[in-house]
């Protein structure tokens, strides 16, 4: 007859054996995709560095001179397109309303020129 | 060795007892040996317990606490994707050189059965490799040949699908230009083994070896693009054989930009020639002419041998030995300094440098850096020519800048001291950490730097480089048109005309140097082709376009505080009013 204690050691040695064995298994599984994600991993920075010399190569400042001229009707800016905001002239202090007896605008172009007001903020009331 | 009692058997082990079958006396040998296996029992008992507690211990370490650190062990074969060589990017992080992986092809001719064929239908998919030189190399008897290195992924698919035995391909690193021909002449190139052969690529060789991140340069691309633009057009425009032109940032040295045409494809250099991969702006020396005037006239008044109220006779040409010193914009007069810096006198100049004497030049140009190779990173770097000995003819053209040869770097690290205060900073071609002022020596007065810089505005204002200038942003500069050497005499024909300025000239930040080689006057230009008409509306076209580029605030050129700044106090009111004529 078997002893229950040498039954209970071998039910351990046979569990411990299983677990073992699945634990390898899961292990053997983890590494072939480590593998797998490092070759992954390896091709994707290959095709970063191929990308980014692409994305240089095609924005040669050449090629984008000549699409900017065939595409696009922008031109350089000419020094007198540059000032600061120093330089604008200060908003008048007289209330719009003021402004409006002084000089009234013709009716059509009323609502456009408020709306216009209207967009910047002001802490003068209107 | 202790006696043992004797024993029947002969054969028997001496240390096998037998088993007692009555408990033995507490004396006696049988007892002894017991209590000693015991101990011994007892111990390597011990020993294996604690062995196996510290590896049971290891054991719950590794898998409890430290399993970040096991896995740091663990190499991973994505890091070996490293290339061996840096990638080299410009000062805004844009690519210029980098790395990739490319097939190249090789075959064992061992194993190739008919070479004819197969080398003709690898020149079929292959167009540029030699069909007999293929075959020649596939019938040889070694067991490994190149037929062709670094395809593009193209040529791989096709050659693979011939199906052919025996070729086979073996992934090598090739480098790349993105920009091709516009950083060609900085960034350089390499060989097939990836090693540097010119440029940086050879200048900063084993630094891109061993380094990890990219490699910043000091240059702009977009600046670059820009000045070889603006110098290629200029080259067009006045059929000139070449161009070289500098921008450099006047308070650091950093070089922004560096052109010289015609340049090459330094992914293509089977079409590069000598001619196209001379890099003009380093290794090339030449006389440059009248923008030496600069360092003449800033020599005379550091030196205290000519104040601006001093007077020179321009009258007639001036003959010295077989030579005749001869104006360009003759005036017939006296004149004073600035006017003869303005109307680029000659006869002048010459006088100015004889009376500061050959020694005070020599002196001069030497703290300029003048009168040695300059250190630079890259490794085409020409040395100045210097005529030797010194004599008083050759202080005379020197003033004017013939009779010396320097690169067109030179002039730029020169010419960035005299307007910057007078500090003289090594040019470079790397990036300088943000915030990062280098130490420059100090080889002119700010008070002469700042005299200068009236005197370089007024060129652009009514002398012979109005035409550089850029409303708004205050070039100051001089023209400069020399007569290049051809054979034993200078020939008026064969002209190297420049423009060398800065802006805004009030505080320069930035150098523009442009010089077009022998160029031929056109229409536009009523057949000048002289520095003001074939270098200077580049200089003025590259500095309107590139000062949105760097931020730089046009001014208010009539302001008050800037037509203060700008004064030259010693015109006369009878050279005022000549000048305006």
């Amino acid at each position: 007859m078997i002893r229950l204690g040498t039954a209970l050691w071998l039910l351990l040695v046979a569990a411990s054996g299983y677990a073992m064995f699945q634990i390898k298994y899961e292990v053997m599984k983890l590494d072939d995709e480590l593998t797998r994600i490092d070759r992954q991993i390896m091709t994707s920075r290959e095709s970063t560095r191929v990308l980014g010399a692409e994305w240089s190569f095609l924005n040669q400042p050449d090629r984008l001179d000549r699409l900017a001229k065939r595409y696009l009707s922008l031109k350089p800016i000419a020094t007198a397109q540059i000032g600061s905001i120093d330089t604008l002239p200060r908003r008048s202090p007289v209330p719009p309303a003021a402004v409006a007896v002084a000089a009234p605008l013709p009716a059509s172009s009323r609502p456009a020129a408020a709306s216009w007001l209207a967009g910047i903020p002001s802490g003068v009331p209107q | 060795m202790k006696q043992l009692p004797l024993d029947d058997n002969p054969c028997r082990p001496r240390h096998f007892k037998p088993a007692p079958c009555a408990p033995a006396g507490s004396e006696g040998p049988a007892q002894q040996s017991l209590e000693a296996s015991h101990t011994r029992l007892i111990i390597t008992g011990a020993l294996l317990c604690l062995a196996f507690l510290v590896i049971g211990g290891r054991l719950v370490e590794v898998a409890g606490f430290k399993s970040g650190g096991a896995r740091l062990a663990h190499s991973h074969a994505a890091e070996r994707i490293e290339t061996s060589r840096a990638d080299i990017v410009d000062r805004n992080g844009v690519l210029l050189a980098t790395t990739l992986v490319t097939p190249s092809l090789f075959a064992n001719p061992k194993q190739i059965q008919d070479p004819h064929g197969v080398a003709r239908k690898l020149a079929g998919v292959l167009p540029d490799l030699d069909e007999s030189d293929v075959c020649a190399k596939l019938a040889s008897d070694k067991s490994f040949v190149w037929l062709k290195r670094q395809l593009t992924p193209r040529q791989e698919l096709a050659v693979n699908r011939l199906g052919i035995p025996g070729l086979q391909f073996q992934d090598e690193e090739r480098r790349i230009y993105p920009k091709g021909n516009l950083t060609a002449h900085v960034v350089g190139y390499t060989g097939i083994d990836n090693k540097g052969l010119a440029g940086m690529e050879r200048g900063l060789d084993e630094v891109l070896r061993d380094r990890h991140g990219p490699m910043a340069l000091s240059i702009d691309v977009r600046l670059q693009y820009i000045l070889r633009d603006e110098i290629a057009r200029q080259v067009a425009d006045f059929n000139a054989i070449g161009g070289m032109g500098v921008i450099m940032d006047v308070n650091t040295g950093e070089v922004l930009a560096l052109v010289s045409l015609p340049d090459f494809d330094p992914n293509n250099l089977s079409t590069a020639t000598p001619e196209t991969t001379f890099n003009r702006v380093t290794l090339g020396t030449y006389e440059m002419g009248s923008t030496f005037k600069i360092f003449n006239t800033a020599m005379a008044l550091e030196t205290h041998t000519a104040t601006l109220a001093s007077s020179y006779d321009a009258t007639q040409p001036l003959h010295i030995g077989r030579f005749t010193i001869h104006d360009d914009h003759p005036q017939r007069r006296w004149l004073t300094v600035p006017e003869i810096f303005e109307y680029s006198s000659n006869i002048g100049s010459a006088r100015m440098a004889v009376d500061a004497g050959a020694d005070q030049q020599k002196q001069f140009l030497g703290r300029l850096g003048l009168l040695k190779a300059p250190a630079f990173e890259l490794p085409e770097i020409g040395a100045p020519l210097v005529p030797s000995p010194w004599g008083e003819v050759n202080t005379m053209t020197i003033a004017f800048g013939h009779g010396i040869s320097v690169s067109p770097l030179q002039m730029a690290m020169a010419v960035s001291a005299v307007v910057n205060g007078g500090v003289l900073h090594r040019a470079t071609l790397i990036k300088h950490p943000a915030g990062y002022a280098p130490l420059g020596q100090q080889v002119l007065s700010a008070q002469t730097s700042e005299t200068m810089r009236r005197l370089l505005r007024l060129v652009v204002e009514r002398g012979t480089g109005k035409l550089a200038n850029a409303p708004g942003y205050l070039v100051g500069g001089k023209t400069g048109t020399a007569e290049k050497v051809s054979g034993t005499h200078y020939d008026r024909k064969q002209l190297l005309s420049s423009f060398i300025g800065a802006f805004p000239i009030t505080d320069p930040r930035y150098l523009v140097m442009i010089s077009i080689d022998e160029p031929h006057g056109n229409k536009a230009s009523a057949g000048f082709a002289t520095g003001g008409w074939a270098a200077a509306p580049g200089v003025s076209r590259v500095v309107q376009r590139m000062a949105p580029l760097m931020g730089i605030q046009p001014l208010d050129e009539d302001s008050p505080e800037i037509r203060r700044s700008l004064m030259v106090d010693s015109l006369t009111p009878q050279g005022r009013k000549i000048a305006a004529n």
